[in-house]
């Protein structure tokens, strides 16, 4: 079993950099098989992908949520599935380049130094741990799709006003469902984030003795939260659309990776107390 | 193949002589009845507005190019022509054109959707008048087959090529659903029109049409079921609207920036999409700098379409490749009808020779010592021919000249002596 799982864990960013470059090069150039080959390629590793979480969890009796590189494995299928699934609704499919970058990249990270874990805290065996780590990640998952369908808006947005139609023009879908895209994503990802937020207060004191409510990345997320929430008030209330809103949900993700790329770099814990 | 064909087209003729030889469907009907009846076999006739090509298996070698032709200007009389108007084609050359028309790359504008469809009804007519026969059924079958691969294997009808779909293309790149937005056209002439078929094709149904002369608007209106406003009171509506199209004859612009200023507010800063394809124009191009407002005006318009026809002109390299093996499929085939009845004749002469021998010789054998002669005697004839057999069949499909390849069916013919089998067989 081990075995296999080490084959798969070597081989998952090989088929990430196959399917990446399909949907590169299918941005590139409009040709019918490049469109299959993407389709199949993304088909094929997010199955394998499934596999590996599925037999690495019985092996080691634990969910992929323990360590920093066990949770960018598992965020890596995250945005994969949530992609294909965006893909399969709305039938664009010419966004895949901007977006499967991401997973290549956590998923390489991972297989370089993910380790076989055995032994494991009682404390991360909760169920609610699990649940909080999964919304948390689908959260930033939706503000990170949110950010890339807002940079694509603006990209198309300007080369329509400045009348340059270059490849963007051509191979995006249009402004109303880019910013449809970038709004849902949104909303996705402040939903989750809500959750993850609820059930980590809830959790805390059970799980620890001394909690701090003023650890970072939590005052962090809060933040963040609150940035989204005042987001989604105007354009509730004030009908923000356009340009207005997108540059709001770019901001919120540069804040965003901003602050938690500052708090992995000193904390080296998900949180202060843990 | 004995095919002809006698074309006019755009590249032979201008639009007047285009236009007088066109040939509606009924007088099609009559001249394939009147034509066929003396002088050829099959027939089938393409007449668009662009084209009015005669295809025709003639009777007998005799009938020339310049009979076809006369007998066409006998039915469409027509003044000033000369037979530099016409184009002629033979055999391969007339197949290669015909597929060349129904993959779009002989039309005025490369890419035309709509000749496939002419050249399916051309061949629809030539049916329902059983005019087509083995042969011309062959040939506008493998044009259709090309026409559809072109669709199916090139980008050769993608993206737009002429301004008005261009500016409805553009307009789907600004909102998702064309089908549910308000459009105003300005203007009621024939930009106006070509712009108004394309939004239907994209079944935009909410559409509004001004124009100074009323009449114009409500003519144009009705034909395509959409609403009208008066052209004085345009202005005042103009917030209702996500998509304008603009239109006419105007000498100064009809819309500045502060009236288009105004709408926005009016429209709480919606998407609001200006396409203007008047020259001069009649929007100010700086409206083009208000939020949300794409303005487009007929230049960059013009750049879509150059990019679309270049991306057209990239594929014909491609279409050249599917043509080429459609030709040589349809010209195996037409080998293998030849090949066909001399490699029967040769086999039946063969067997004829063995059935002979063998009644001669069969009383000699006892009769369990029969039944392994007739065996033996099969299995030679089998071999013999089997070299003879495969030889013939791939002359078929590897021979480029027809030449080449009557040559050697008439030396197996004479060497067999096997000519009034052949005939007999076809009676």
């Amino acid at each position: 079993m081990r075995n296999i799982i080490h084959t798969l864990n070597t081989l998952l960013p090989i088929f990430y950099g196959i399917t990446f470059l399909f949907y590169l090069l299918n941005y590139i150039y409009d040709k019918r098989e490049l469109s299959l080959g993407k389709r199949l390629s993304l088909f094929i590793t997010i199955l394998i992908h499934f596999f590996y979480l599925l037999i690495r969890t019985i092996e080691f009796n634990h969910t992929p949520i323990t360590t920093v590189f066990e949770i960018m494995t598992l965020l890596a299928f995250a945005i994969t599935i949530s992609y294909y699934i965006i893909e399969l609704v709305t039938d664009v499919r010419n966004t895949g380049a901007f977006i499967l970058f991401l997973p290549l990249i956590f998923q390489t990270v991972s297989s370089f130094n993910i380790k076989d874990l055995v032994e494991v805290k009682d404390i991360l065996r909760s169920p609610y741990l699990g649940v909080h780590v999964f919304t948390a990640l689908t959260g930033y998952a939706g503000i990170t799709f949110s950010a890339i369908y807002g940079l694509l808006y603006l990209l198309l947005y300007k080369q329509i006003k400045s009348q340059k139609f270059g490849l963007i023009f051509n191979r995006m879908p249009n402004l109303e469902l880019l910013e449809y895209l970038s709004l849902v994503s949104a909303l996705v990802g402040f939903l989750m984030l809500t959750i993850a937020i609820v059930i980590g207060f809830i959790w805390l004191p059970q799980a620890f003795t001394e909690p701090s409510y003023f650890d970072p990345k939590l005052v962090a997320t809060i933040i963040i939260w609150l940035f989204y929430a005042f987001g989604i008030f105007g354009r509730w209330i004030f009908k923000w659309s356009g340009r207005k809103i997108v540059y709001l949900s770019l901001t919120g993700f540069v804040i965003t990776l901003f602050s938690m790329s500052i708090l992995n770099l000193i904390f080296t814990g998900f949180h202060k107390f843990f | 193949m004995n095919i002809i064909a006698v074309a006019i087209n755009h590249h032979t003729a201008p639009i007047e002589l285009r236009e007088a030889l066109y040939l509606q469907e009924n007088e099609i009907r009559e001249f394939i009845k009147d034509f066929q009846s003396n002088l050829t076999k099959e027939i089938c006739i393409l007449s668009t507005c662009n084209r009015t090509e005669i295809y025709c298996i003639p009777n007998s070698v005799d009938l020339t190019y310049k009979e076809i032709q006369d007998f066409l200007l006998r039915k469409k009389p027509v003044e000033n022509i000369s037979p530099s108007n016409f184009r002629n084609y033979f055999s391969c050359g007339a197949v290669n054109h015909l597929f060349h028309i129904a993959a779009g790359i002989d039309s005025l504008v490369i890419g035309d959707q709509q000749i496939l469809g002419q050249v399916k009804d051309a061949f629809t007519i030539a049916s329902e008048e059983n005019s087509i026969g083995t042969y011309l059924q062959k040939v506008f079958q493998s044009a259709l087959k090309v026409g559809k691969r072109v669709k199916t294997e090139t980008e050769l009808f993608e993206g737009p090529s002429s301004i008005s779909a261009a500016a409805v293309q553009l307009a789907g790149k600004i909102f998702s659903d064309l089908k549910k937005k308000k459009v105003l056209v300005i203007g009621a002439g024939e930009t106006s029109r070509l712009t108004l078929q394309n939004l239907k094709q994209k079944e935009v149904k909410n559409i509004t049409i001004t124009n100074r002369t009323l009449s114009r608007a409500e003519e144009l209106a009705k034909e395509f079921n959409a609403n009208v406003i008066p052209f004085i009171e345009f202005k005042d509506m103009l917030h209702e609207f996500d998509i304008i199209i603009s239109a006419t004859s105007s000498p100064e612009p009809l819309v500045i920036k502060s009236d288009i200023e105004q709408v926005m507010s009016r429209r709480k800063n919606q998407p609001l999409c200006i396409l203007d394809i008047a020259i001069p124009r009649d929007f100010d191009p700086s409206v083009k700098d208000i939020e949300n407002v794409f303005y487009n005006d007929i230049d960059a318009l013009q750049i879509i379409v150059n990019q679309n026809l270049e991306r057209r002109q990239s594929q014909i390299p491609k279409i050249k490749k599917i043509i080429m093996e459609e030709l040589i499929e349809l010209f195996s085939w037409y080998n293998s009808l030849q090949i066909s009845p001399v490699i029967r004749a040769l086999r039946e002469q063969f067997e004829q020779i063995r059935l002979q021998e063998y009644e001669f010789f069969k009383n000699k054998f006892s009769p369990e010592q029969q039944q392994n002669l007739e065996l033996l005697t099969k299995r030679i004839i089998n071999k013999l021919l089997h070299n003879p057999t495969v030889y013939l069949r791939k002359s078929a499909d590897t021979l480029d000249s027809q030449g080449d390849l009557n040559l050697r069916l008439n030396i197996i013919k004479e060497m067999f002596n096997i000519q009034n089998q052949i005939s007999n067989n076809d009676e």
